[in-house]
Protein backbone atom coordinates (compact mmCIF):
# COMPACT_ATOMS: atom_id res chain seq x y z
CA UNK A 1 0.00 0.00 0.00
CA UNK A 2 2.42 2.47 0.73
CA UNK A 3 4.53 1.63 -2.79
CA UNK A 4 1.14 2.47 -4.05
CA UNK A 5 0.67 5.65 -2.48
CA UNK A 6 4.08 6.97 -3.01
CA UNK A 7 3.69 5.69 -7.13
CA UNK A 8 0.15 7.43 -6.84
CA UNK A 9 2.64 11.32 -5.70
CA UNK A 10 5.33 10.72 -8.05
CA UNK A 11 2.10 9.76 -10.47
CA UNK A 12 0.61 13.12 -9.57
CA UNK A 13 3.69 14.75 -9.56
CA UNK A 14 4.25 14.43 -13.11
CA UNK A 15 0.89 15.44 -14.19
CA UNK A 16 1.45 18.95 -14.48
CA UNK A 17 4.65 18.95 -16.55
CA UNK A 18 2.93 16.12 -18.71
CA UNK A 19 0.20 17.93 -19.10
CA UNK A 20 2.74 21.00 -20.08
CA UNK A 21 3.97 18.53 -22.62
CA UNK A 22 0.84 17.32 -24.22
CA UNK A 23 -0.13 21.53 -24.30
CA UNK A 24 2.25 22.49 -25.77
CA UNK A 25 2.72 19.52 -28.79
CA UNK A 26 -1.17 19.83 -29.44
CA UNK A 27 -1.05 23.46 -30.41
CA UNK A 28 3.32 23.87 -31.78
CA UNK A 29 3.53 20.35 -32.87
CA UNK A 30 6.79 19.51 -31.26
CA UNK A 31 8.21 17.37 -28.65
CA UNK A 32 9.75 20.04 -26.51
CA UNK A 33 12.52 18.69 -24.45
CA UNK A 34 13.42 21.77 -22.27
CA UNK A 35 10.38 20.87 -20.32
CA UNK A 36 12.93 19.26 -17.82
CA UNK A 37 15.20 22.50 -17.12
CA UNK A 38 12.33 25.02 -17.23
CA UNK A 39 11.09 22.78 -14.36
CA UNK A 40 14.77 23.12 -12.72
CA UNK A 41 15.11 26.96 -13.40
CA UNK A 42 11.74 27.64 -12.06
CA UNK A 43 12.20 25.81 -8.81
CA UNK A 44 15.56 27.54 -8.10
CA UNK A 45 13.92 30.67 -8.72
CA UNK A 46 11.61 29.87 -5.89
CA UNK A 47 14.00 28.59 -4.00
CA UNK A 48 15.79 31.63 -4.26
CA UNK A 49 12.52 33.86 -3.30
CA UNK A 50 11.96 31.01 -0.49
CA UNK A 51 15.57 30.20 0.99
CA UNK A 52 17.10 33.03 0.34
CA UNK A 53 14.59 36.05 1.01
CA UNK A 54 12.77 34.79 3.26
CA UNK A 55 8.91 34.32 0.97
CA UNK A 56 6.63 31.85 2.29
CA UNK A 57 7.08 29.09 -0.16
CA UNK A 58 3.52 29.20 -1.42
CA UNK A 59 4.37 32.88 -2.33
CA UNK A 60 7.08 31.90 -3.81
CA UNK A 61 6.22 29.21 -6.16
CA UNK A 62 3.02 31.74 -7.27
CA UNK A 63 5.36 33.93 -8.23
CA UNK A 64 7.78 31.61 -9.86
CA UNK A 65 5.04 30.33 -11.60
CA UNK A 66 4.08 33.76 -12.84
CA UNK A 67 7.81 34.65 -13.78
CA UNK A 68 8.38 31.26 -15.74
CA UNK A 69 4.80 31.65 -17.59
CA UNK A 70 6.33 34.76 -18.74
CA UNK A 71 10.04 33.70 -19.38
CA UNK A 72 8.32 31.34 -21.87
CA UNK A 73 6.61 33.57 -23.95
CA UNK A 74 10.23 35.49 -24.38
CA UNK A 75 11.89 32.41 -24.66
CA UNK A 76 9.65 31.42 -27.89
CA UNK A 77 9.85 34.94 -29.40
CA UNK A 78 13.77 34.06 -29.49
CA UNK A 79 14.44 30.23 -29.81
CA UNK A 80 11.12 28.80 -31.70
CA UNK A 81 9.39 31.76 -32.94
CA UNK A 82 12.15 32.40 -35.65
CA UNK A 83 12.53 28.33 -36.70
CA UNK A 84 8.94 27.48 -36.78
CA UNK A 85 8.31 27.50 -40.31
CA UNK A 86 11.43 24.90 -40.47
CA UNK A 87 9.31 21.85 -38.99
CA UNK A 88 9.13 19.73 -35.52
CA UNK A 89 12.37 18.51 -36.24
CA UNK A 90 14.56 21.75 -35.66
CA UNK A 91 12.14 23.02 -33.31
CA UNK A 92 13.12 19.52 -31.07
CA UNK A 93 16.90 19.92 -31.50
CA UNK A 94 16.42 23.14 -30.62
CA UNK A 95 14.64 22.54 -27.55
CA UNK A 96 17.38 20.14 -26.73
CA UNK A 97 20.31 22.95 -26.84
CA UNK A 98 17.77 24.81 -25.12
CA UNK A 99 17.55 22.44 -21.95
CA UNK A 100 21.19 22.03 -21.85
CA UNK A 101 21.69 25.99 -21.56
CA UNK A 102 18.61 26.59 -19.10
CA UNK A 103 20.33 23.51 -17.20
CA UNK A 104 23.93 25.07 -16.79
CA UNK A 105 22.53 28.51 -16.13
CA UNK A 106 20.73 26.85 -12.74
CA UNK A 107 24.30 24.74 -12.27
CA UNK A 108 26.26 28.15 -12.75
CA UNK A 109 24.19 29.90 -10.20
CA UNK A 110 23.80 27.43 -7.43
CA UNK A 111 26.10 24.56 -8.10
CA UNK A 112 25.95 20.62 -7.75
CA UNK A 113 25.18 20.49 -4.34
CA UNK A 114 21.51 19.26 -3.49
CA UNK A 115 19.24 21.61 -2.03
CA UNK A 116 16.13 21.85 -0.04
CA UNK A 117 13.24 24.36 -0.12
CA UNK A 118 12.38 25.87 3.46
CA UNK A 119 9.08 24.36 4.89
CA UNK A 120 8.12 24.04 8.52
CA UNK A 121 8.54 20.06 9.53
CA UNK A 122 5.67 18.62 10.71
CA UNK A 123 5.52 15.12 11.59
CA UNK A 124 3.97 12.72 9.36
CA UNK A 125 0.56 11.01 9.69
CA UNK A 126 -0.67 7.32 8.91
CA UNK A 127 -4.01 6.54 6.96
CA UNK A 128 -4.52 2.77 7.13
CA UNK A 129 -1.12 1.85 7.49
CA UNK A 130 0.26 4.72 4.43
CA UNK A 131 2.81 7.03 5.73
CA UNK A 132 1.99 10.65 4.70
CA UNK A 133 3.63 13.73 5.09
CA UNK A 134 2.38 17.28 4.85
CA UNK A 135 4.71 17.69 1.60
CA UNK A 136 2.52 14.49 0.30
CA UNK A 137 0.02 16.00 0.75
CA UNK A 138 0.02 19.31 -0.52
CA UNK A 139 0.78 17.67 -4.05
CA UNK A 140 -1.71 16.08 -4.46
CA UNK A 141 -3.83 19.11 -3.36
CA UNK A 142 -1.69 21.69 -5.57
CA UNK A 143 -1.86 19.19 -8.41
CA UNK A 144 -5.94 18.88 -8.05
CA UNK A 145 -6.56 22.50 -7.90
CA UNK A 146 -4.16 23.14 -11.37
CA UNK A 147 -6.20 19.76 -13.01
CA UNK A 148 -9.33 21.71 -12.28
CA UNK A 149 -8.05 25.11 -13.32
CA UNK A 150 -6.85 23.08 -16.58
CA UNK A 151 -10.13 21.62 -17.46
CA UNK A 152 -12.18 24.49 -16.55
CA UNK A 153 -10.23 26.29 -19.01
CA UNK A 154 -9.81 24.15 -21.74
CA UNK A 155 -13.68 23.38 -22.02
CA UNK A 156 -15.16 26.11 -20.55
CA UNK A 157 -13.31 29.16 -21.77
CA UNK A 158 -13.11 31.15 -25.20
CA UNK A 159 -8.94 30.82 -24.88
CA UNK A 160 -8.88 27.26 -23.67
CA UNK A 161 -11.20 26.45 -26.47
CA UNK A 162 -8.96 28.24 -29.20
CA UNK A 163 -6.40 26.36 -27.59
CA UNK A 164 -7.68 22.86 -28.45
CA UNK A 165 -9.05 24.34 -31.98
CA UNK A 166 -5.76 25.49 -32.99
CA UNK A 167 -4.39 21.94 -31.90
CA UNK A 168 -7.17 20.32 -33.51
CA UNK A 169 -6.75 22.08 -37.45
CA UNK A 170 -4.51 25.21 -37.13
CA UNK A 171 -5.95 26.44 -40.82
CA UNK A 172 -9.12 26.22 -39.83
CA UNK A 173 -8.67 27.96 -36.60
CA UNK A 174 -7.29 31.15 -38.72
CA UNK A 175 -10.82 31.18 -40.73
CA UNK A 176 -12.52 30.94 -37.85
CA UNK A 177 -11.30 34.18 -36.35
CA UNK A 178 -8.46 32.67 -34.31
CA UNK A 179 -5.52 34.75 -34.38
CA UNK A 180 -2.50 32.26 -34.00
CA UNK A 181 0.08 33.92 -32.43
CA UNK A 182 -2.16 35.21 -29.10
CA UNK A 183 -3.47 31.12 -28.42
CA UNK A 184 0.68 30.24 -28.97
CA UNK A 185 1.63 32.92 -26.50
CA UNK A 186 -1.26 31.87 -23.95
CA UNK A 187 -0.34 28.40 -24.29
CA UNK A 188 3.24 29.32 -23.54
CA UNK A 189 2.71 31.20 -20.42
CA UNK A 190 -0.04 28.42 -19.46
CA UNK A 191 2.96 25.76 -19.92
CA UNK A 192 5.36 27.93 -18.56
CA UNK A 193 2.93 28.17 -15.14
CA UNK A 194 2.96 24.00 -15.13
CA UNK A 195 5.82 23.60 -15.43
CA UNK A 196 7.14 25.88 -12.46
CA UNK A 197 4.83 24.38 -10.03
CA UNK A 198 5.59 20.95 -11.37
CA UNK A 199 9.87 21.75 -10.58
CA UNK A 200 8.45 23.13 -6.87
CA UNK A 201 6.79 19.57 -6.38
CA UNK A 202 9.64 17.65 -7.78
CA UNK A 203 11.60 20.10 -5.47
CA UNK A 204 9.80 19.51 -2.06
CA UNK A 205 9.45 15.40 -2.67
CA UNK A 206 12.99 15.07 -3.74
CA UNK A 207 15.63 17.84 -3.91
CA UNK A 208 16.40 20.57 -5.52
CA UNK A 209 19.75 20.26 -7.89
CA UNK A 210 20.49 21.02 -11.88
CA UNK A 211 18.88 17.76 -13.07
CA UNK A 212 16.02 17.56 -11.38
CA UNK A 213 13.92 18.20 -14.30
CA UNK A 214 16.02 15.76 -16.82
CA UNK A 215 15.76 13.36 -14.63
CA UNK A 216 11.67 13.72 -14.75
CA UNK A 217 11.83 14.06 -18.49
CA UNK A 218 11.33 10.28 -20.26
CA UNK A 219 8.70 9.89 -17.37
CA UNK A 220 6.86 12.79 -18.60
CA UNK A 221 6.91 12.25 -22.12
CA UNK A 222 6.22 8.26 -21.60
CA UNK A 223 3.21 10.18 -19.89
CA UNK A 224 2.17 12.28 -22.33
CA UNK A 225 2.24 9.76 -24.55
CA UNK A 226 0.46 6.95 -22.81
CA UNK A 227 -2.17 9.62 -22.48
CA UNK A 228 -2.08 10.84 -26.08
CA UNK A 229 -0.11 13.63 -26.88
CA UNK A 230 -2.57 16.18 -27.58
CA UNK A 231 -4.46 15.29 -25.18
CA UNK A 232 -4.66 17.03 -21.39
CA UNK A 233 -6.96 13.93 -20.24
CA UNK A 234 -4.47 11.66 -21.37
CA UNK A 235 -1.69 13.06 -19.94
CA UNK A 236 -3.22 12.89 -16.53
CA UNK A 237 -4.18 9.46 -16.88
CA UNK A 238 -0.82 8.70 -18.25
CA UNK A 239 1.06 10.37 -15.37
CA UNK A 240 -0.67 8.50 -13.26
CA UNK A 241 -0.19 5.20 -14.98
CA UNK A 242 3.55 5.68 -15.12
CA UNK A 243 4.05 6.79 -11.79
CA UNK A 244 2.52 3.79 -10.32
CA UNK A 245 3.89 1.21 -12.49
CA UNK A 246 7.21 2.86 -11.89
CA UNK A 247 6.80 2.70 -8.25
CA UNK A 248 5.47 -0.59 -7.88
CA UNK A 249 8.10 -2.16 -10.32
CA UNK A 250 10.69 -1.60 -7.52
CA UNK A 251 8.95 -4.47 -5.77
CA UNK A 252 10.32 -7.11 -8.44
CA UNK A 253 13.32 -5.37 -9.81
CA UNK A 254 16.01 -3.23 -8.81
CA UNK A 255 15.30 0.54 -8.20
CA UNK A 256 17.82 1.05 -10.04
CA UNK A 257 15.87 0.24 -13.11
CA UNK A 258 13.22 2.06 -12.23
CA UNK A 259 13.59 4.17 -15.28
CA UNK A 260 13.34 1.11 -17.69
CA UNK A 261 9.54 1.10 -17.13
CA UNK A 262 8.90 4.14 -19.05
CA UNK A 263 11.08 3.56 -22.00
CA UNK A 264 9.19 0.28 -22.34
CA UNK A 265 5.97 1.48 -22.03
CA UNK A 266 7.19 4.74 -25.08
CA UNK A 267 7.90 1.24 -26.69
CA UNK A 268 5.12 -0.74 -25.93
CA UNK A 269 2.53 2.37 -27.17
CA UNK A 270 4.27 3.35 -30.11
CA UNK A 271 4.93 -0.43 -31.74
CA UNK A 272 0.97 -0.94 -30.30
CA UNK A 273 -1.17 2.21 -29.91
CA UNK A 274 1.09 5.16 -31.40
CA UNK A 275 -2.01 7.84 -30.60
CA UNK A 276 -1.84 6.59 -26.99
CA UNK A 277 -5.16 5.67 -24.72
CA UNK A 278 -6.56 8.97 -25.68
CA UNK A 279 -5.35 10.37 -28.67
CA UNK A 280 -6.84 10.73 -32.18
CA UNK A 281 -4.96 8.44 -34.75
CA UNK A 282 -2.59 11.06 -36.84
CA UNK A 283 -3.54 11.48 -40.48
CA UNK A 284 -1.55 13.06 -42.70
CA UNK A 285 -3.02 15.57 -44.92
CA UNK B 1 -25.71 46.68 -58.90
CA UNK B 2 -22.61 47.25 -56.34
CA UNK B 3 -19.87 45.08 -56.16
CA UNK B 4 -19.37 43.66 -52.29
CA UNK B 5 -15.85 42.50 -53.61
CA UNK B 6 -13.31 43.66 -56.48
CA UNK B 7 -9.95 41.15 -57.07
CA UNK B 8 -7.98 43.06 -59.86
CA UNK B 9 -4.68 41.53 -61.39
CA UNK B 10 -4.38 39.12 -58.64
CA UNK B 11 -1.22 36.88 -58.47
CA UNK B 12 -0.77 33.84 -55.62
CA UNK B 13 1.16 30.76 -55.69
CA UNK B 14 3.04 27.87 -53.74
CA UNK B 15 7.01 28.31 -53.88
CA UNK B 16 8.74 30.09 -56.69
CA UNK B 17 6.11 29.95 -59.35
CA UNK B 18 2.56 31.39 -59.99
CA UNK B 19 -0.47 29.72 -59.46
CA UNK B 20 -2.61 32.71 -60.13
CA UNK B 21 -1.04 34.81 -63.06
CA UNK B 22 -3.57 37.98 -62.85
CA UNK B 23 -7.18 37.24 -61.80
CA UNK B 24 -9.71 40.28 -62.04
CA UNK B 25 -12.95 39.71 -60.88
CA UNK B 26 -16.27 41.62 -59.68
CA UNK B 27 -18.59 40.03 -56.93
CA UNK B 28 -21.94 41.72 -57.48
CA UNK B 29 -23.53 42.75 -54.10
CA UNK B 30 -26.74 39.78 -53.60
CA UNK B 31 -25.38 37.81 -56.14
CA UNK B 32 -24.10 33.88 -56.47
CA UNK B 33 -21.07 33.42 -58.37
CA UNK B 34 -19.61 30.24 -59.23
CA UNK B 35 -16.37 29.48 -60.28
CA UNK B 36 -15.21 26.49 -62.36
CA UNK B 37 -12.60 25.07 -64.16
CA UNK B 38 -10.39 21.95 -64.90
CA UNK B 39 -8.61 20.39 -61.72
CA UNK B 40 -5.18 22.67 -61.16
CA UNK B 41 -6.73 25.96 -62.67
CA UNK B 42 -6.18 28.00 -59.58
CA UNK B 43 -9.70 27.83 -58.42
CA UNK B 44 -8.70 26.94 -54.32
CA UNK B 45 -5.40 28.76 -54.05
CA UNK B 46 -7.86 31.78 -56.09
CA UNK B 47 -10.57 31.39 -52.56
CA UNK B 48 -7.86 30.72 -50.03
CA UNK B 49 -6.04 33.63 -50.99
CA UNK B 50 -9.14 35.45 -50.58
CA UNK B 51 -9.09 33.74 -47.75
CA UNK B 52 -5.89 34.88 -46.79
CA UNK B 53 -4.39 31.76 -46.20
CA UNK B 54 -2.32 32.79 -48.94
CA UNK B 55 -0.35 35.92 -49.39
CA UNK B 56 -1.12 37.91 -52.90
CA UNK B 57 2.03 38.17 -54.69
CA UNK B 58 0.47 41.42 -56.08
CA UNK B 59 -2.93 42.75 -57.36
CA UNK B 60 -5.48 44.05 -54.97
CA UNK B 61 -8.51 42.66 -52.94
CA UNK B 62 -10.79 44.60 -52.08
CA UNK B 63 -14.26 44.05 -49.69
CA UNK B 64 -16.59 47.66 -50.66
CA UNK B 65 -13.85 49.51 -51.24
CA UNK B 66 -11.65 48.28 -47.82
CA UNK B 67 -8.20 46.98 -48.95
CA UNK B 68 -7.75 43.48 -47.55
CA UNK B 69 -4.30 42.64 -48.92
CA UNK B 70 -2.54 43.54 -45.65
CA UNK B 71 -5.37 41.65 -43.24
CA UNK B 72 -4.57 38.14 -41.59
CA UNK B 73 -7.34 35.90 -42.21
CA UNK B 74 -8.67 35.96 -39.00
CA UNK B 75 -9.63 39.97 -39.70
CA UNK B 76 -10.64 39.54 -42.70
CA UNK B 77 -13.52 37.34 -41.22
CA UNK B 78 -13.84 39.55 -38.68
CA UNK B 79 -14.39 42.19 -41.75
CA UNK B 80 -17.30 39.90 -43.76
CA UNK B 81 -15.51 37.43 -45.03
CA UNK B 82 -16.66 34.12 -44.49
CA UNK B 83 -14.92 30.82 -45.84
CA UNK B 84 -15.94 27.24 -45.54
CA UNK B 85 -13.35 25.29 -46.73
CA UNK B 86 -13.40 22.19 -49.02
CA UNK B 87 -12.14 19.67 -45.97
CA UNK B 88 -10.73 19.55 -42.47
CA UNK B 89 -14.15 21.86 -42.43
CA UNK B 90 -14.78 21.36 -38.72
CA UNK B 91 -12.34 20.84 -35.45
CA UNK B 92 -13.16 17.30 -35.25
CA UNK B 93 -11.91 16.69 -31.96
CA UNK B 94 -14.50 19.37 -30.70
CA UNK B 95 -18.33 18.97 -29.92
CA UNK B 96 -20.48 20.28 -32.39
CA UNK B 97 -21.21 23.03 -29.65
CA UNK B 98 -17.69 23.85 -29.15
CA UNK B 99 -17.11 24.48 -32.81
CA UNK B 100 -20.16 26.62 -32.94
CA UNK B 101 -19.07 28.47 -30.17
CA UNK B 102 -16.12 29.39 -31.53
CA UNK B 103 -17.43 30.72 -34.10
CA UNK B 104 -19.22 33.09 -32.28
CA UNK B 105 -16.93 33.84 -29.85
CA UNK B 106 -13.79 34.74 -32.90
CA UNK B 107 -15.18 35.49 -35.71
CA UNK B 108 -16.81 38.55 -34.28
CA UNK B 109 -19.83 40.50 -35.41
CA UNK B 110 -19.32 42.59 -38.00
CA UNK B 111 -22.30 45.24 -37.17
CA UNK B 112 -25.19 43.27 -39.65
CA UNK B 113 -27.25 41.64 -36.91
CA UNK B 114 -26.88 38.34 -35.23
CA UNK B 115 -25.50 35.37 -36.81
CA UNK B 116 -27.87 32.70 -39.16
CA UNK B 117 -26.51 29.89 -38.02
CA UNK B 118 -29.67 28.81 -35.89
CA UNK B 119 -31.98 29.87 -38.21
CA UNK B 120 -30.81 27.80 -40.85
CA UNK B 121 -29.40 24.86 -39.34
CA UNK B 122 -32.05 24.28 -36.38
CA UNK B 123 -31.00 20.16 -36.94
CA UNK B 124 -27.74 20.70 -35.40
CA UNK B 125 -29.52 20.93 -32.45
CA UNK B 126 -29.81 17.65 -30.74
CA UNK B 127 -25.94 16.91 -31.99
CA UNK B 128 -24.38 19.88 -29.70
CA UNK B 129 -23.27 17.24 -27.36
CA UNK B 130 -21.81 14.21 -30.54
CA UNK B 131 -17.99 15.10 -31.34
CA UNK B 132 -18.03 17.15 -34.46
CA UNK B 133 -15.41 14.18 -36.17
CA UNK B 134 -18.71 11.56 -35.87
CA UNK B 135 -20.89 13.55 -37.29
CA UNK B 136 -21.90 12.37 -41.00
CA UNK B 137 -20.69 13.97 -44.31
CA UNK B 138 -23.92 15.69 -44.49
CA UNK B 139 -24.09 16.89 -40.98
CA UNK B 140 -20.65 17.90 -41.02
CA UNK B 141 -20.96 20.52 -44.01
CA UNK B 142 -24.07 21.51 -42.60
CA UNK B 143 -22.06 22.25 -39.01
CA UNK B 144 -19.48 23.68 -41.21
CA UNK B 145 -21.92 26.18 -42.89
CA UNK B 146 -23.33 26.62 -39.92
CA UNK B 147 -20.09 28.32 -38.16
CA UNK B 148 -19.34 29.96 -41.05
CA UNK B 149 -22.77 32.22 -40.93
CA UNK B 150 -22.65 32.22 -37.33
CA UNK B 151 -22.54 36.07 -37.75
CA UNK B 152 -23.52 37.30 -40.69
CA UNK B 153 -20.52 37.43 -43.45
CA UNK B 154 -21.48 40.06 -46.49
CA UNK B 155 -19.76 37.33 -48.47
CA UNK B 156 -19.66 33.19 -48.05
CA UNK B 157 -16.76 31.33 -50.00
CA UNK B 158 -17.43 27.89 -50.48
CA UNK B 159 -14.95 25.44 -51.39
CA UNK B 160 -16.37 22.64 -53.18
CA UNK B 161 -19.34 22.43 -50.71
CA UNK B 162 -20.94 19.32 -52.57
CA UNK B 163 -17.77 17.27 -52.72
CA UNK B 164 -17.96 13.57 -51.03
CA UNK B 165 -21.75 14.10 -50.92
CA UNK B 166 -24.27 11.88 -51.92
CA UNK B 167 -26.70 13.90 -54.56
CA UNK B 168 -29.55 13.83 -51.95
CA UNK B 169 -27.23 15.37 -49.59
CA UNK B 170 -25.95 17.62 -52.61
CA UNK B 171 -29.53 18.71 -53.57
CA UNK B 172 -30.22 19.91 -50.10
CA UNK B 173 -26.30 21.55 -49.65
CA UNK B 174 -27.10 23.39 -52.59
CA UNK B 175 -30.49 24.76 -51.19
CA UNK B 176 -29.15 25.36 -48.32
CA UNK B 177 -26.49 27.95 -50.55
CA UNK B 178 -30.13 29.01 -51.93
CA UNK B 179 -31.65 30.15 -48.34
CA UNK B 180 -28.29 31.87 -47.34
CA UNK B 181 -28.08 33.88 -50.62
CA UNK B 182 -31.62 34.78 -50.07
CA UNK B 183 -31.05 36.35 -46.75
CA UNK B 184 -28.71 38.73 -47.95
CA UNK B 185 -25.19 36.99 -48.34
CA UNK B 186 -23.41 37.53 -51.30
CA UNK B 187 -21.40 33.80 -52.12
CA UNK B 188 -18.90 33.08 -54.06
CA UNK B 189 -18.49 29.06 -54.95
CA UNK B 190 -15.45 26.98 -56.28
CA UNK B 191 -17.68 23.77 -57.19
CA UNK B 192 -16.51 20.83 -59.74
CA UNK B 193 -20.38 19.25 -60.36
CA UNK B 194 -20.91 22.71 -62.39
CA UNK B 195 -23.89 21.85 -63.40
CA UNK B 196 -25.65 21.46 -60.56
CA UNK B 197 -24.00 24.55 -58.91
CA UNK B 198 -24.59 26.36 -61.72
CA UNK B 199 -28.53 25.84 -61.62
CA UNK B 200 -28.01 28.28 -58.59
CA UNK B 201 -25.85 30.54 -59.67
CA UNK B 202 -26.22 33.88 -61.34
CA UNK B 203 -22.75 33.94 -62.93
CA UNK B 204 -20.12 32.03 -63.82
CA UNK B 205 -16.13 32.42 -64.48
CA UNK B 206 -14.54 29.79 -65.98
CA UNK B 207 -10.61 29.73 -64.69
CA UNK B 208 -8.03 27.78 -66.95
CA UNK B 209 -4.00 28.09 -66.32
CA UNK B 210 -4.54 31.14 -63.41
CA UNK B 211 -6.10 32.95 -65.32
CA UNK B 212 -10.04 33.91 -66.53
CA UNK B 213 -10.99 32.56 -69.57
CA UNK B 214 -14.57 33.58 -69.38
CA UNK B 215 -17.06 34.87 -67.33
CA UNK B 216 -20.84 35.63 -68.03
CA UNK B 217 -24.58 34.44 -66.87
CA UNK B 218 -24.45 31.04 -65.38
CA UNK B 219 -27.68 30.24 -67.02
CA UNK B 220 -25.75 30.61 -70.61
CA UNK B 221 -23.02 28.28 -69.46
CA UNK B 222 -25.83 25.93 -68.77
CA UNK B 223 -26.13 25.48 -72.56
CA UNK B 224 -22.56 25.30 -73.59
CA UNK B 225 -20.37 21.75 -73.89
CA UNK B 226 -17.98 22.71 -70.06
CA UNK B 227 -15.20 20.81 -71.98
CA UNK B 228 -15.31 23.14 -75.15
CA UNK B 229 -15.01 26.25 -72.21
CA UNK B 230 -12.62 24.98 -70.14
CA UNK B 231 -10.18 24.97 -73.49
CA UNK B 232 -11.46 27.71 -75.09
CA UNK B 233 -13.41 26.66 -77.71
CA UNK B 234 -16.70 28.35 -76.77
CA UNK B 235 -16.39 31.76 -74.96
CA UNK B 236 -19.03 33.45 -73.43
Amino acid sequence: MQTLFNGIITGVIMTLPALAVTLLFGVLKFPNFAVGAMMTVAAYLAFALNAQLGWPLVVAAGVAALAMGFACIAIDQVTFKPLRERGAITLMVASLGLGFILENIARFAYGNAARGFVVELARPFRFADVRMNHEQMTTIAVASVAMAAMYVLLTRLPMGRAMRAVADNPALALVRGIESPRVIRWTWFIAGMLLAVGGVLIGMDRALEPPMGSNYLISVFAAAILGGLGSPLGAFVGALVIGVVSELSTLVVAPNYRIGVPLVAIAVILVFRPQGLFGQPYIRR
Amino acid sequence: MTNVLNVAGLHAGYGAGDILKGIDVALEKGRIVTMIGPNGSGKSTFIKTLAGLLPARQGTIELEGERLNDLSAPKRVRAGVSYVPQEYNVFRNLTVLENLKIAREFMGVNGSGPGLAEELFPDLRSHYKKQAGNLSGGQRQMLAFACALAVRPRVLMLDEPSAGLSPILMSAVFDKVKQVNAMGVSILMVEQNAREALRISDTCIVLAGGRVRSCGPAEVVLGLDLKNLYLGADAL
